[in-house]
């Protein structure tokens, strides 16, 4: 028979809560998890899963590819068919679309839906929320940036054509880990800014994508048509991440012709701040409860 | 922080406290002298459209800040302790587009997470909270699936689910049906009286702050028009009647004459007017002493809360 001194009552129904309280980390990280997931479609029902399972899958494909050749062409000749700085002009576009996707998804579903309000009702600040929705964006984006490349990596070490020792591995994961955070930054932060000026999410994922294609547009006509100085190539946000790469990378063919590194920096840099403006502006101007 | 222990050692007698309370957006002036005392218990809010009651709101959570007076709430001011009284204070917004694609107790737990709940105890607590709001059994549901009146009580649940001192609620029973509103108003007086949460709410359906409120505030041209116990500011400024065994003409005569409207009907006097009531027993007790009169009632008329609405917004 059961020690009725064992029993214990656990459904005790609502009631006052005076446990601890933990602190602005765990908050932050609440909405980091659940932007994620939300942008993943995870806890949601099948049809929000197909879109970034599909991107993620698109990612991988040149990955499997180079990894395949590295198979069935013996000996290092199939290592030298990867060019890392150059897989991100090759998944440029997936990346993109993925922004397009997922950007207005995490940042104006929460103004729609009065979640914002809810969020600064909250310990957090819109500093706070900014951070968690940055990080959050970055790290999903990542997921198309980094891991098709580390993929990569891994696949060579086991085929035996890998970079040779230890240290040119750990150079070439920390190359690719910092350009694919470089590149995820790039344009997770212009996908946040421009779904931080419109409250359409259909409207601001085209834009996303017309403003990436514009500057490519633009900037080519006025290099080679109008023979504007070479310097304006690195306004082009398409091809502006791979030579950033290519930088990072030290590999010539993947840099803008006629560009320099500063001017490159300063381009990277000047979007990136361009577009933290716009967020943190844009979002001070918004009031929950007026 | 040990909530509980706060609630006993920390709480000051008013819940919310304002002195002189000003805010401007920009040129309009929304409070110009706002001072209240807001005890425990419930609260009601009321003004007219655009009177500033969301604002007032906002700035209970810190959200804005105010542009002179002083105000405390749960004992602190949150203008400098915002964020920290926020893990103290539910909200449910008036809004109901809450996001359609997320499970009500992913809602909820995630609400209880971002105030500081340990992951564990948020996921038992949104389940706690859903099923004191009677949504048990939908807990698993994508709100999007759900009725007007069932959002309702999930924005109900998020707001309590993390245990708060505080919970306000910003017309919470907006666009449900006659026995939803019923349903969700009882709620509200359980959550009040049973678990020992103060609440705030605001609503333009004064018949329902008058059946669950204890306290009411009424806000009208940037100031505090009123507020105070429901019974005792009903009492106030609605006359009184009197029953007399005798003198009946000699009394009224009396009270004209100190300017009081009355009329007699049969053994009674209907006093009107809208003199406190202090000011007319007092006037009543000296005219009546005066004509040796014999009092034998004298019962002061409740006025509902739409005459006091009225009378303190529009002046009718």
């Amino acid at each position: 028979m059961t020690d009725p001194s064992s029993a214990e009552i656990y459904d005790r129904g609502y009631r006052v809560y005076d446990g601890p309280r933990t602190g602005l980390r765990t908050s932050i990280k609440s909405v980091f998890v659940a932007s994620a997931q939300r942008a993943l479609g995870l806890r949601r029902k099948f049809r929000y899963k197909i879109a970034p399972v599909l991107t993620i899958l698109f990612a991988f494909i040149p990955a499997l590819i180079f990894v395949g050749l590295a198979i069935i062409i013996p000996g290092d000749l199939g290592g030298e068919a990867v060019d890392y700085a150059g897989y991100f002009g090759i998944t440029g576009i997936i990346v993109m679309l993925f922004t397009a996707f997922v950007a207005p998804e995490l940042m104006i579903n929460d103004r729609r839906t009065g979640m914002f309000g809810v969020y600064m009702a909250s310990p957090l600040s819109k500093g706070h929320y900014l951070a968690a929705k940055v990080g959050s964006l970055v790290a999903v984006v990542s997921i198309v940036t980094v891991l098709p490349s580390l993929f990569i990596v891994l696949g060579y070490i086991l085929v035996g054509t890998g970079p040779g020792g230890f240290g040119n591995t750990i150079e070439i994961v920390a190359k690719i880990i910092l350009t694919g955070l470089v590149v995820a930054v790039f344009y997770s932060l212009i996908g946040m800014a421009v779904s931080t000026v419109t409250n359409r999410q259909g409207v601001a994922s085209a834009v996303i994508i017309m403003f990436f294609l514009t500057t490519a547009f633009l900037t080519n006509a006025l290099v080679f048509q109008a023979n504007a100085p070479e310097w304006v190539s690195a306004l082009s946000f398409v091809e502006l991440p791979v030579d950033v790469a290519g930088r990072i990378f030290d590999e010539p063919i993947n840099q803008l012709d006629g560009v320099s590194t500063a001017a490159s920096l300063s381009s990277l840099i000047g979007v990136l701040v361009i577009s933290l403006a716009t967020i943190w502006f844009g979002y001070q101007r918004i009031e929950v409860t007026k | 922080m040990n909530i509980a222990a706060a609630r006993d050692t920390a709480l000051p007698p008013s819940v919310i406290s304002a002195t002189a309370v000003s805010k401007s957006w920009g040129d309009h002036q929304v409070f110009r002298d706002l001072t209240a005392e807001i005890p425990k218990g419930i609260t009601g809010l009321l003004g007219s459209n655009g009177a500033g009651k969301t604002t007032l709101f906002g700035m209970l959570l810190g959200l804005h800040n105010r542009n002179g007076g002083q105000l405390q709430v749960l004992g602190q001011d949150p203008q400098t302790a915002g964020p920290e009284l926020r893990q103290r204070i539910g909200y449910s917004p008036e809004h109901h587009d809450l996001p359609t694609d997320v499970a009500a107790q992913d809602l909820v737990r995630h609400v209880a997470e971002i105030h500081g709940l340990p992951k564990r105890e948020a996921t038992t607590r949104s389940s706690d909270a859903l099923w004191l709001v009677g949504l048990g059994e939908e807990r698993a549901r994508p709100i999007g699936t759900m009725s007007t009146g069932q959002r309702q009580r999930v924005k109900l649940a998020q707001a309590i689910a993390h245990g708060p001192s505080l919970v306000i609620l910003d017309e919470p029973t907006d666009g449900l049906d006659p026995v939803q509103r019923d349903d969700m108003l009882e709620l509200i007086r359980d959550i009040g009286t049973k678990y020992d949460i103060d609440v705030v709410l605001s609503s333009h359906l004064l018949e329902e702050v008058e059946r669950i409120a204890d306290n009411v505030v009424i806000i009208s041209g940037g100031t505090v028009a009123a507020a105070g116990k429901i019974d005792e500011l009903r009492v106030g400024g609605g006359g009184a009647v009197i029953v007399l065994d005798d003198m009946h003409e000699q009394v009224a005569a009396g009270l004209k004459a100190h300017g009081i409207d009355v009329e007699i009907d049969r053994n009674r006097l209907l006093i009107g007017g809208d003199e406190p009531i202090e000011a007319i027993a007092t006037t009543v007790r000296d005219v009546v002493a005066e004509a040796d009169a014999s009092l034998r009632r004298f019962v002061p008329v409740q006025r509902s809360l739409e005459d006091l609405f009225l009378a303190e917004v529009h002046g009718e």
